[in-house]
């Protein structure tokens, strides 16, 4: 159940320039947060698709500068209730399988890592997502995910150290 | 402050970029400490995703999400109102196949039912009584042979069961006029049933009653009248017997061709083609309002 954002503010509104500069700036943010979560390209377009409707339809609410923000709100919660609705947890490469094939080189330890990533759990994977590749705060996470900050901590503590013990598992492994 | 024990949630808080610039100092002078720390930090370090430029993921269709001035472009609510439509009215189909099986399934009763009717009319009215005849004691007045009574004393006689009445046959029987052999023991007056029947002489309840007479008992009768007409000869020998004279009526058997036999039921052969004309119309005009 999608919980409207608490930074939709009355007799604020968006113009048609800033909703259009919203979707060069964001749209894509956006729509790697979803993909790397739902792993579907489709569902991933359609979340970003109502994300930015809804943000059309309450363009005289919501602040231009918290758009961002409000989209990734939008779209994180839709993400939550498809993936409650086809009630999977997307798991598709094992770390395991992909053992064996590690070496030290920089870019298959991101693949190493993105394995990793894909065991975590989907608000696990959220967090770290939000925290690397957008850059958002505890504060602003917990906005998105409707969570307290010291939960965003908490839980993203919690996944960083599963991430560092399974490199370390691989690092003794390919040592 | 960073010590042994909190120095894993000092690293992660550092990696993600939450800690003060003190903080960072002292995690920084912290890792110098022992080489330990400096492998764990790097570890965490390489738990941070980092999104690289060949890694850039971009929407297809974006244009799509763009909105433009046009598309805000609304018609004018008069004009909108204009290209209102009403609802064209949902014709009931009144002859649905169940309706009309249904309807057809009344109309045979109702025309069976008429066709019973009229049989039973027609039997009542072509029913002729062959011979009537009336045994009447009467003490007071005299009466000569072949004189029919006058229709208040025929009243009288037949109220006091002294009279006895007797249908010879069915109608479908003819009845020959000129045989008297159901009347040779007595003397037998011929008597117009029809005539008898429009001058009030014989009510609608002897009427019925003779009606459902069989012929067996029609046969007794015709014995108690010729036992009772030897007795009254017999014993009063200066009585005058009063015969109502029984008038013969020769029967239409050309009706009998125009008749249909169903079973035991016989119907006017006239109606029925009048009702089959009827009903043929009916669905002929409703097969034509269904091609409309």
């Amino acid at each position: 159940m999608l919980i409207e954002p608490s930074f939709i503010h009355d007799q604020l509104s968006m113009t048609d320039l800033e909703f259009n500069t919203c979707v060069d700036d964001y749209s894509d943010g956006v729509y790697r947060f979803i993909l790397k979560i739902s792993k579907n390209k489709e569902d991933a377009r359609d979340i970003v698709q109502t994300a930015f409707e809804k943000l059309w339809v309450n363009r005289e609410k919501v602040e231009a500068l918290k758009a961002k923000s409000y989209l990734f709100t939008v779209a994180y919660h839709l993400m939550i209730d498809q993936l409650r609705k086809e009630s999977k947890i997307l798991m598709t490469d094992s770390f395991d399988e992909n053992a064996n094939a590690i070496t030290q080189s920089s870019s298959e330890l991101k693949q190493l890592l993105l394995a990793a990533i894909n065991n975590l759990n989907p608000t696990q994977k959220s967090l770290i997502l939000l925290k690397d590749y957008e850059g958002y705060s505890y504060q602003e996470i917990g906005e998105i995910m409707q969570l307290s900050e010291s939960q965003v901590k908490v839980y993203l503590h919690r996944a960083r150290l599963i991430l560092k013990n399974k490199l370390t598992h691989l690092e003794k492994m390919s040592a | 402050m960073i010590n042994k024990n909190n120095y894993e949630t000092y690293f992660m808080s550092y990696i993600d970029n939450e800690l003060n610039a003190v903080e960072r100092a002292a995690v920084e002078a912290f890792v110098l400490t022992e080489s330990k720390y400096a492998e764990e930090l790097t570890l965490f370090e390489k738990t941070k995703l980092h999104a690289s430029s060949n890694e850039f993921i971009e929407m297809e269709d974006k244009i799509f999400l763009y909105r433009f001035p046009e598309m805000q472009a609304s018609l004018d609510s008069d004009f909108k109102k204009s290209l209102y439509r009403k609802e064209a009215p949902v014709r009931k189909i009144i002859f649905t196949p169940n309706l009309m099986r249904a309807s057809l399934a009344i109309a045979a009763l109702l025309i069976l039912f008429i066709g019973v009717q009229l049989f039973k009319t027609n039997t009542v009215i072509k029913e002729k009584a062959s011979v009537v005849s009336t045994n009447i004691s009467s003490t007071n007045s005299k009466q000569t042979e072949n004189t029919i009574l006058p229709s208040n004393e025929v009243n009288a006689s037949l109220n006091n069961n002294s009279a006895v009445i007797e249908i010879s046959q069915p109608v479908n029987k003819k009845i020959n006029a000129t045989d008297n052999s159901v009347n040779e023991p007595f003397t037998a007056s011929k008597i117009d049933i029809e005539k008898y029947s429009s001058s009030n002489l014989i009510n609608s309840n002897i009427i019925s009653s003779v009606e459902s007479q069989s012929p067996s008992l029609i046969k007794l009768h015709e014995a108690q009248i010729v036992s009772n007409s030897m007795e009254t000869a017999s014993n009063e020998e200066t009585k005058n017997t009063a015969v109502i004279p029984a008038t013969y009526k020769e029967i239409d058997t050309e009706e009998e061709d125009r008749t249909i036999n169903i079973g035991i039921l016989e119907i006017d052969g006239a109606a029925f083609r009048g009702i089959t004309r009827r009903v043929s119309a009916l669905l002929k005009r409703n097969k034509i309002e269904k091609e409309k």
